[in-house]
């Protein structure tokens, strides 16, 4: 390596220039948060407290919070219900067609969700379900593909075997499904339930044409609805507000990690 | 402990049949080995009688009952695959249980018949852990532990020792010929394996192309195999066959030589079947065929040599002990008075 102190000091220079780049949006969001008397300045803090946190989670704050959570639970939890059922018989029967199906789901998943908005709001309003559950209902058909797809895929290596040698032991379907094809797909069932979890978590356009009062809306929305309240922006409320949001996508990255490391079971199989 | 019968039994996907009408009776208590080389439908045949592939025509019956719309876990049989099918997700003890749990047996007979199949296998210490904690030969062996729980009438084993090393192969077919006269049940198994088939078998089924070739004890076939194709399939070293035709009181063979030969059908007999085992070296005089060693495999007990005749016939020859031999040297071989095969010019056995 070259040793010349122009050229190392050169290089430190730059890349301190690209660390401040990276870091000061990210220092101003901390700094901001835990300053109670924040006025949007990247600064030191003159005091520090939890004073906009506790306000960030608190009122219509922490409403938001827990629609966020219901949308997002539920869009994820019903979109794992729905795609297994629909996953299950697409991976083991052989139906005509299947293919051409498959890829008309790839199709669907490409399309951009606001090109079906306008339908889909006058579906949930004829159905009366332009609330939450319309948006859970919503947003599961928008995931279904992506969902079907890789449920699919996961129960493809399950090996066949394992669910004839349950049938032969007297194993009913029911049973069959619950006791060796679901335990078997755990980690493809969890990583299909954390996408759906933050796809949904990070909604923003369907929860704001569907609910309407504030009282229903999820943090993506009362995020934006926070800019500009009241006349002012409360800085520090706003920064708060921000990284409570973008915590549960850091936590489901940390889940999705585990879940992806304990890997597959076909251990079954072969020696 | 049942008998199994198959009457007319067939198999179609679509439009092609891959099991033409086979007919077979398998007394109770019996170890049969179907056997053939792949895609013969020997697999499809266990299936059948499983419950596991729907059968196109014909009847099984097991135990002197009609099957066929027998739903598979109410015929009275267990099932051991090549793939050993274990569960990954629970441990030995509940694979072992899954069955008897499904059927609510109570817990105290769960746990009594789980660690009685256990000790009959020596898996005990294992109970506790989790499939992929065991090697080939152990999970192999919790398969079987998995079909005796149950207490089957027939036990069916799909390819069970092609997954394994040939150490534990040769291993783990020992324990199960054992097995069999510790369970007196009926079994069935299926194989690729020749040397399985001999060995385990108190009858081989020879399957080819969706047929039954032949059925015997595996000495009989051995000795008396009704066409070309069981007698090149059956032993370890395949049946040499050389052209023949009839001249007088005997054959004419390659390279010229008169085999004379007292036998009713002589004039029909195309082609000249013998083993390896029982051909020998022989004076130039005396010998039948002569021709050039081109390999010579030494295994210390016995040498393979491999004869290439004029005509390009190649012909083994089995030898006890380490021949001195060496490679394209010239040989001289002589046939045995007994154990000489003749077959038809559709490869049938001429007796």
């Amino acid at each position: 390596m070259e040793s010349n102190p122009t050229h190392s000091r050169l290089t430190a220079i730059a890349l301190t220039f690209m660390a401040v780049i990276w870091v000061s949006p990210f220092s101003w969001l901390i700094l901001n948060a835990f300053n109670t008397a924040s006025t949007g300045q990247l600064e030191i803090p003159r005091s520090v407290g939890l004073d906009n946190f506790a306000m960030a989670i608190s009122g219509n704050a922490g409403r938001q919070f827990l629609n966020s959570m219901l949308i997002a639970a539920g869009t994820a939890t019903l979109s794992v219900l729905v795609g297994i059922s629909a996953a299950y018989p697409l991976s083991r029967l052989r139906i005509p067609g299947r293919n051409a199906f498959l890829w008309t789901l790839v199709l669907l998943r490409m399309l951009p969700s606001a090109g079906v908005l306008v339908p889909l709001y006058f579906a949930a309003q004829r159905g009366g379900l332009l609330n939450q559950l319309g948006v859970i209902i919503a947003l599961t058909i928008l995931n279904l593909p992506f969902t079907l797809l890789l449920l699919k895929n996961f129960f493809d290596t399950v090996p066949i075997e394992l669910e004839e040698a349950a049938y032969v032991e007297g194993a009913t379907l029911f049973q069959i499904v619950t006791r060796i094809v679901l335990p078997m797909s755990r980690a493809g069932i969890a990583v299909v339930w954390f996408f759906s979890f933050t796809g949904a978590w990070n909604e923003f356009l369907l929860p704001l044409i569907f609910a309407r009062v504030q009282d229903a809306f999820p943090m993506s929305v009362g995020l934006y609805a926070a800019f500009g309240q009241q006349g002012a922006i409360n800085y520090g409320f706003l920064t708060a507000y921000s990284i409570i949001y973008a915590a549960p996508a850091v936590g489901v990255y940390f889940l999705l990690r585990r879940n992806m490391n304990t890997g597959f079971a076909g251990v079954g199989v072969k020696g | 402990m049942a008998d199994v019968s198959l009457r007319g039994i067939r198999k179609s996907y679509g439009s092609v049949e891959v099991v033409h009408g086979v007919d077979l009776d398998i007394k109770s208590g019996e170890f049969v080995v179907f056997v053939g080389p792949s895609g013969c439908g020997k697999s499809t045949l266990l299936r059948m009688i499983a419950g596991l592939e729907p059968i196109s025509g014909g009847d099984i019956s097991i135990g002197g009952v009609r099957v066929n719309d027998v739903p598979s876990p109410k015929r009275g049989i267990a099932m051991v695959f090549q793939s050993y099918a274990l569960y990954p997700h629970m441990t030995v003890y509940d694979n072992m249980a899954f069955g008897l749990k499904l059927a609510k047996t109570p817990k105290a007979e769960v746990d009594q018949r789980v660690r009685a199949a256990a000790r009959i296998l020596q898996i005990e210490d294992y109970l506790e852990r989790m499939p992929k904690a065991l090697s080939g030969g152990q999970r192999q062996r919790v398969a079987i532990g998995r079909a005796i729980v149950r207490d089957p009438k027939v036990f069916l084993f799909d390819e069970p020792l092609s997954n394994l090393d040939a150490s534990l192969r040769a291993q783990t077919r020992i324990e199960i010929a054992k097995l069999h006269d510790t369970l007196d049940a009926t079994m069935i198994y299926v194989t690729h394996d020749q040397v399985e088939a001999m060995t385990l078998a108190d009858r081989i089924v020879v399957l080819n192309a969706g047929r039954i070739e032949q059925v015997g004890s595996p000495l009989e076939l051995y000795s008396n195999p009704v066409n070309t194709f069981v007698a090149g399939f059956i032993a370890s070293q395949r049946m040499n066959f050389v052209p023949v035709e009839r001249a007088g009181d005997g054959l004419s063979l390659p390279g010229g030589k008169i085999l004379t030969l007292a036998h009713d059908q002589l004039s029909n007999a195309r082609t000249l079947g013998v083993r390896p085992e029982h051909l020998h070296l022989a004076s130039p005089t005396a010998a039948h065929f002569t021709g050039t060693l081109t390999v010579i495999e030494q295994f210390g007990e016995y040498a393979l040599a491999y004869v290439e005749l004029p005509g390009g016939e190649l012909i083994t020859v089995k030898l006890d002990g380490a021949p001195d031999l060496k490679l394209h040297d010239t040989i001289h071989i002589g046939l045995p008075d007994h154990g000489v095969h003749l077959f038809d010019d559709k490869g049938r056995a001429l007796h």
